[in-house]
């Protein structure tokens, strides 16, 4: 049994849990993007920061991966993780300003609008990964990852074309946190067809 | 507490941080949930499928012995999987969790209160619970692979396949017609024309398979038969010698096809001496050499109608002329193609075919060139320009075919093949893991045209994945998949109906070509959807650890929990269901009066599970499956139609409105869709009123309900089914008018008999006519009629009193 405190609360878990785990077993929100119960976390967005305080030393980590310790100080709304938390969200707000979800999300930190750039007005996605995650982890299909790199990244099929790996299952577009993988669902799943020939144009 | 079914069944509800805590009173509902007999033991969890919250489960069914789960939460299509895996080790299996979802179906999705949301939950969770004890559970059935692997059906495939099983280490067979290798290659531009180039590496594999000591070649005649299942195959080929058949045991079957090349006719001017195909070309090289003058390729894919051979052609034509200019320099050779597609030249090819001049004409594709003696007219498409081309032979693309010998095997195989098309089997869209074995068994031209090197790859593929399935079957870690068909042999007669609509491939006579022989079902080829178990005229055939009796359990708890204005649905995992697991996810408000029950495919819906929902009191019931042509398992979506239509049929028998049941399509992209769908349909149910629970009414529900248990009906019904290989939507198959005038005819008779007989068998005392028609409020010679026959067939004894005849059931 470990023992430590949630917002000078005194909180009880068990070694392998990680520090959000246990904030939610106590009744503690955390905010999350990236993060879903039926895979692992991949600590890709950083909204779920947490400070950890020890005397006037403290530091920020993403509570989705941080396992429990002994005697951890945590603070989940801490004005220095609420700063964090409004800068992650107006890089999101850049990233994907047509995320209905994001802006929701933004508005309840307080943050209309961004000081970053703006590349494409359309997206939603954040990129977080989930999509193929579940993909990978809970169906099994392995259809879809991010493609193409740095600004062009983004999640799909490889060669953005309608992939027969993918089952049209749904998962991906029930677990997306932005509704971005709503628009690109018909992308991946395609059409069922018969291969017609090898190399058939 | 025990429910009487001897099982113990746990109850977890999920708060989900805020997502269902305040929304539903959860502990107005625990405690409802605890006085519930059928329910073992009731807990509320914060987060039940996270660490903390796994570990509580596991020592709640530790601690109290139990062997049923369920976690009222979220989506069973992404969370279930998780709980299944964390509760093996407490000793439940698949089959033994279950999941409600109180998030996305009840919490998010409508304003009612937290009072009448849980109210609401309950239901689905008495559903849930009911369907959970009427499981009975099987053992993990573990697949041995016993015997070497049978490499088969002549195909070039069988080469790169025995090299690949080889490489593995796996011992495998090798059926061929001849041990001469020479003559393969000999014969093999029948198969794969304008391939020379490739016959050197050919034979390296052919040396490597010579060589192995993995591999064992004999000579076979034709293949007549193949019975057994995945793991253990009994392959009997003729005695090419005249001897008698011989059968060999073996673990797995990889069958090699190669498809036919046949000339085209003479609409193209084929003649055979002048006018060739690609074959015939190749047949002369190797006779007479290649030829001298002028040799034009016309690569005719697109006017012979199949434009997407087009590139398999060209490449051919390619690879011939390459060979006939660097062999007589003084032939001239000439490919000419259709403007709309591309030359298949890699840039280093387009220069070899530069260097070595070889012309490549475009011709305008909308205008289809003439064949005349020596010339071919055509337009050019840049000047549009009327052109000939001269020729001294013309070699036309091959037509494509799957060929008569590669169709024999096939049909030995029981691989259903469509006039027209290639053995490419149709691909249930299911998860990995629903079947055991994924791999196709099938490589070479016959599946789909390919070249000499994709079917080389295919074999290779196939045979990479029957190493692997072998290769877990020796470690014995090999299972079959839970959710499988099973055939209870005593009762299945053999008619065969479930393979006809199984598209899985899976289910076969025990033995021999089929006759009245039980069926079988390889569960490592069934995928789990279950229309043929619906279709099963005698209940023979059962899917395992996901029973109709189990679905019929659920609707009857919910249908008899239900307000006379609340509609039962069912949803199918890639459909309905998440359609609406998607607009809970988006928390969009819908009526809350639609109550959905979880299926993995629409067609698992046996007509038993429909009638019991009105049996029970439902006045409604909606099946919400794919959109049309979208079912993930073969033909599930259009069998409900047909079973649908058995129901509104009888409904209207009942003198109930036909409009109390329908089929719906969801595409769980467009939950909006979806909600208007539901809300129709609820609000057409409404207006209908409830079906009153009079004793008039619950005497022709029962009817209705023994009706489609009937083995006529249900043979009537299986015999509409759409087949696997039918192109058309059912409403498109067949005289309608004609089909459906006597189904009727059978329906109305056998409505009658099933009442008859209910009546009969709940009153135990004999019946005058008169009494039976009074009571059940028929004419006394539709009546009379079913008596008569029921006499006739020995169900009813006759008697007679006073002169007047009794009628009794015999037991
Ligand atoms: S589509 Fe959605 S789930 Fe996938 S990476 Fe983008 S935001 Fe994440
Ligand atoms: S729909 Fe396709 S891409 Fe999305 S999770 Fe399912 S299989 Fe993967
Ligand atoms: S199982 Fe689903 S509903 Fe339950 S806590 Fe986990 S995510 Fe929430
Ligand atoms: S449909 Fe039923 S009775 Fe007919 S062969 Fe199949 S299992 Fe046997
Ligand atoms: S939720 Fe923890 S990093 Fe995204």
């Amino acid at each position: 049994m470990i023992k430590f405190k949630i917002n000078d609360q005194q909180v009880q878990a068990q070694p392998g849990w990680t520090v959000l785990e246990t904030a939610r077993q106590h009744g503690i929100n955390i905010p999350t993007l990236c993060y879903h119960e039926a895979v692992e976390p991949s600590g890709a967005c950083r909204l779920c920061v947490v400070e950890l305080r020890e005397g006037d030393w403290s530091k920020v980590v993403i509570s989705c991966m941080y396992p429990v310790a002994e005697g951890l100080n945590v603070y989940t709304d801490s004005q220095r993780v609420k700063n964090v938390r409004r800068w992650i969200l107006e890089m999101l707000l850049a990233e994907c300003p047509a995320s209905k979800e994001i802006q929701a999300l933004a508005a309840e930190y307080g943050v209309g609008s961004t000081r970053f750039a703006v590349h494409n007005p359309e997206e939603q996605c954040i990129l977080c990964g989930l999509c193929s995650r579940v993909c990978a982890q809970v169906v099994g299909a392995n259809a879809i990852s991010t493609v193409g790199r740095g600004v062009h990244k983004q999640i799909g099929a490889p060669y953005m074309i309608p992939t027969d790996k993918c089952v049209a299952c749904g998962c991906c577009v029930t677990v997306c946190p932005t509704g971005a993988m709503r628009s690109r669902f018909d992308a991946v799943r395609g059409v069922p067809k018969v291969v017609l020939a090898h190399g058939a144009r | 507490m025990d429910n009487g079914n001897g099982c113990k069944i746990g109850v977890f509800l999920c708060e989900c941080g805020r997502r269902i805590a305040p929304l539903v009173d959860l502990k107005g509902l625990e405690q409802k949930l605890a006085q519930d007999p059928a329910v073992s033991y009731v807990a509320t969890l914060p987060f039940a499928c996270l660490t903390p919250g796994l570990s509580n489960l596991r020592q709640a069914v530790a601690a109290n012995g139990l062997d049923r789960l369920l976690v009222a939460g979220c989506e069973a299509r992404i969370l279930l999987k998780k709980f299944e895996g964390e509760l093996l080790s407490a000793g439940l299996d698949e089959g033994q969790v279950d999941m409600v979802n109180l998030r996305d179906h009840v919490a998010q999705v409508s304003d009612l209160s937290p009072e009448d949301k849980a109210a609401k939950g309950f239901k689905l969770i008495q559903a849930a619970v009911a369907g959970l004890a009427a499981l009975t559970p099987t053992v993990r059935e573990k697949v041995e692979f016993k015997g070497p692997v049978m490499v088969l059906g002549g195909g070039i495939a069988t080469y790169s396949a025995a090299q690949e099983l080889s490489r593995r280490g796996i011992e495998s067979v090798l059926a061929v017609a001849t041990d001469e290798w020479e003559d393969e290659i000999r014969m093999l531009h029948e198969h794969y024309p304008g391939e020379r180039h490739y016959y050197d590496r050919l034979k390296e594999i052919m040396k490597e398979v010579d060589a192995s000591p993995y591999i064992r070649r004999i000579t076979v005649g034709e293949l007549t038969g193949l019975t057994g299942r995945t793991g253990s195959y009994q392959a009997t080929f003729s005695d090419p010698t005249g001897g008698p058949p011989r059968v060999h045991e073996v673990s797995a079957v990889i069958a090699c096809l190669d498809g036919q090349m046949l000339n085209q006719g003479s609409n193209f001017g084929h003649d055979g001496r002048n006018v060739i195909c690609h074959t015939e070309a190749e047949e002369m090289m190797w006779t007479l050499g290649v030829p001298e003058g002028k040799v034009l390729f016309w690569i005719n894919d697109y006017e012979a109608g199949h434009p997407e051979y087009a590139y398999l052609s060209s490449r051919a034509a390619w690879s011939m002329a390459r060979y006939m200019r660097s062999h007589s320099p003084r032939t001239q050779v000439t490919i000419f193609y259709n403007h709309n597609m591309s030359i298949p030249l890699s840039t280093g090819e387009r220069a070899a075919s530069r260097q070595l001049g070889i012309t490549w004409v475009p011709y305008d594709g909308s205008l289809r060139p003439t064949v005349q003696t020596g010339y071919v007219t055509y337009c050019d498409p840049v000047s549009h320009l009327e052109c000939e081309m001269p020729w001294d032979k013309l070699i036309l693309s091959p037509r494509r075919s799957v060929g008569h010998e590669a169709l024999k095997v096939a049909q030995v195989l029981g691989l259903e093949h469509v006039e027209g098309h290639f053995l490419e089997q149709h691909k249930q869209r299911v998860r990995p893991e629903m079947v055991g074995r994924a791999e196709t068994i099938l490589a070479g031209s016959a599946r789909y045209p390919c070249d000499l090197h994709e079917s080389l790859r295919q074999g290779r593929r196939a045979a990479a994945g029957v190493a692997e399935i072998a290769a877990t079957a020796a470690r014995g870690e090999l299972y079959a998949p839970r959710m499988v068909c099973v055939v209870d042999a005593s009762k299945c007669i053999g008619c065969g109906l479930c393979k006809e609509i199984c598209d899985c491939g899976g289910i076969e006579p025990v033995e021999g070509p089929g006759g009245n022989i039980p069926r079988h079902v390889d569960p490592m080829v069934c995928t789990g959807g279950g229309t043929c178990a619906a279709a099963c005229p005698y209940h023979a055939l059962t899917q395992q650890n996901n029973t109709t009796a189990q679905r019929e359990a659920r609707v009857a708890a919910l249908a008899r929990g239900l307000a006379a204005d609340e509609v039962l649905a069912f949803g199918c995992a890639w459909g309905g269901l998440a359609a609406a697991d998607n607009a809970g996810v988006k928390g969009l408000k819908y009526d809350p009066r639609l109550y959905m029950l979880r299926v993995s495919c629409i067609g698992q819906l046996d007509p038993s599970v429909m009638a019991r929902a009105f049996l029970e009191g439902a006045g409604g019931l909606l099946l919400i499956g794919c959109p049309p042509e979208d079912c993930h398992h073969s033909y599930g979506l259009d069998h409900t139609w047909s079973r649908v239509n058995l129901l509104k049929k009888l409904l209207a028998l009942c003198g109930f409105d036909r409009r109390r049941i329908a089929l719906a399509h969801a595409d769980l992209n467009e939950p909006e869709e979806y909600i208007r769908t539901a809300e129709a349909f609820v609000s057409q149910v409404a207006a209908l009123g409830p079906i009153e629970r009079t004793p008039d009414n619950l005497e022709k529900l029962r009817g209705l309900y023994s009706t489609v248990n009937n083995a006529r009906v249900r043979w009537v019904l299986g015999a509409s089914l759409r087949r696997p290989w039918e192109d058309v939507y059912p409403g498109n198959q067949r005289n309608a008018l004609i089909f459906d005038r006597d189904f009727m005819g059978v329906l109305s008779e056998e409505f009658i008999r099933a009442r008859v007989a209910n009546l009969l068998s709940s009153e135990h005392r004999p019946f005058q006519l008169s009494e039976l028609a009074a009571a059940l409020k028929e004419d006394e010679a539709p009546v009379m009629e079913s008596l008569r026959e029921m006499v006739g067939e020995g169900l009813i004894g006759r008697m007679h009193k006073d002169g007047v005849a009794h009628y009794v059931l015999r037991s």
